[in-house]
């Protein structure tokens, strides 16, 4: 039992973890971009910050499946 | 294509689009010709243009004020993209305006041996390249064509003009060759095959421009062989003798098995003006490049193309202010816009 809790609490954290590098993967060259286009027009500014949080989506989805396998698996 | 590439390219290339979005549209430079020249000049002081309008107003007037703008804004511009970007993009940014170091010694060496005052060669200087404003002025103050080659002794450039005999043509054709010679090599030293393609096209519309030219003025195949730059994408070694060594109508008639033939196509009755020749291959280009830049968007290809449209556009515009100083009709200065 103890051991099962265990593998799952891994799960999760294995799930939030990749998830969260994934997003980040993305969110870096999007970032950078976004900072290259407000460097010239300040007006890029809403839509830069709006392209480099799509990639979050991805760190949702882990923690997702994380509170999945701990709230629903672990009960 | 790595992580950290990507990245490189995704800031630098988001910034010259943002660039490029604040380039002058191309439906304004018909209404331009309609305009006055002061009213053009007060429309750039508006524009992109405000800062170097302003900084050189107490000095300058007029066509003069104009041409110095834009000249300034264009050496800033390109200056700018040195200074913004990183490791291979920059490396390629700074080979690639080298053109303007060989625009600026052509330059000043045409303007001493023709005999230019100081002032109206300085006029024509852009200082985008490697060499400095500073330098540039520098070699301006010198007053024969040995002594600028002489103190260009320490620059990449030399060896391009320490052949010089008097003929000023040899010289120039050399410093087109060193550099474009550089820029292949530096092509194959980055191992960007985008860069080598956007490359190797412009090669094959100046060598096209060439051979239009010196079948026009009649010369031989050996001649004109001499001043062809190798390297080209579509028009290889075998196809430039071939084509150099053809008379004028057969010339352009084998041209119909290149692709650039679509650029000329529709003035192919009437190709008495190179001048219309000549804009419809910078056209050609220029819409390669943006095209392309498209086609691989997280490559160099997207700041060449703005790097090439940064220069028509100032061409263009100092076409139109040249054209209507000197009082020419507005379908003689349009016929020579590239839009």
């Amino acid at each position: 039992m103890v051991l099962d809790a265990g593998m799952i609490a891994i799960g999760a954290g294995i799930a939030v973890g990749l998830c969260g590098i994934g997003a980040g993967m993305g969110e870096q060259a999007i970032g950078a971009a976004a900072v290259g286009a407000m460097a010239e027009d300040e007006k890029f500014f809403g839509k830069g910050l709006l392209m480099t949080v799509i990639p979050e989506s991805i760190a949702i989805f882990g923690l997702v499946v994380a509170l999945i396998l701990l709230f629903v698996f672990n009960a | 294509m790595g992580t950290s590439h990507t990245v490189k390219y995704a800031y630098i290339v988001a910034r010259v689009r943002a660039m490029k979005g604040k380039l002058i549209p191309k439906d304004m430079f018909p209404k331009f010709i309609n305009m006055e020249i002061p009213e053009i000049t007060r429309f750039i002081g508006e524009s992109e243009y405000k800062k170097d309008v302003d900084e050189l107003g107490k000095k300058y007037k007029g066509t003069d004020l104009f041409e110095h703008a834009l000249n300034q804004n264009l050496a800033l511009t390109y200056r700018k993209l040195m200074e913004v970007s990183q490791d291979e993009a920059n490396y390629l940014i700074t080979e690639y305006l080298r053109y303007w170091d060989i625009w600026n010694i052509k330059t000043i060496i045409r303007g001493k041996f023709s005999g230019a005052s100081e002032e109206e060669i300085l006029e024509d200087v852009v200082s985008a390249g490697q060499l400095r404003y500073r330098d540039l002025t520098e070699f301006i103050k010198i007053q024969t064509v040995e002594g600028v080659i002489a103190a260009l002794a320490k620059t990449p450039y030399y060896p391009a003009l320490v052949g010089y005999k008097g003929v000023l043509a040899d010289i120039e054709n050399s410093l087109d060759k060193l550099y474009y010679s550089g820029l292949v090599e530096a092509g194959i030293a980055s191992k960007d095959k985008y860069f080598s393609k956007f490359l190797r096209t412009e090669i094959d519309l100046k060598n096209l421009k060439t051979l239009f030219r010196m079948k026009r003025a009649g010369l031989e195949r050996e001649e004109i062989q001499k001043l062809l730059i190798p390297g080209g994408m579509e028009l290889k070694a075998s196809d430039l003798s071939r084509l150099s060594s053809l008379p004028f109508p057969e010339f352009v008639r084998a041209l119909e098995e290149f692709s650039y033939w679509e650029a000329i196509r529709d003035i192919s009755n009437d190709m008495n003006s190179l001048t219309n020749i000549e804009t419809r291959l910078d056209k050609y280009g220029i819409l390669y490049a943006c095209r392309i830049s498209y086609y691989y968007p997280l490559s160099i290809l997207p700041v060449l193309d703005y790097i090439v449209s940064k220069k028509i556009e100032v061409d263009n515009l100092r076409m139109i202010v040249r054209g209507k100083e000197t009082k020419l009709s507005e379908d003689t200065i349009k016929s020579h816009l590239v839009m």
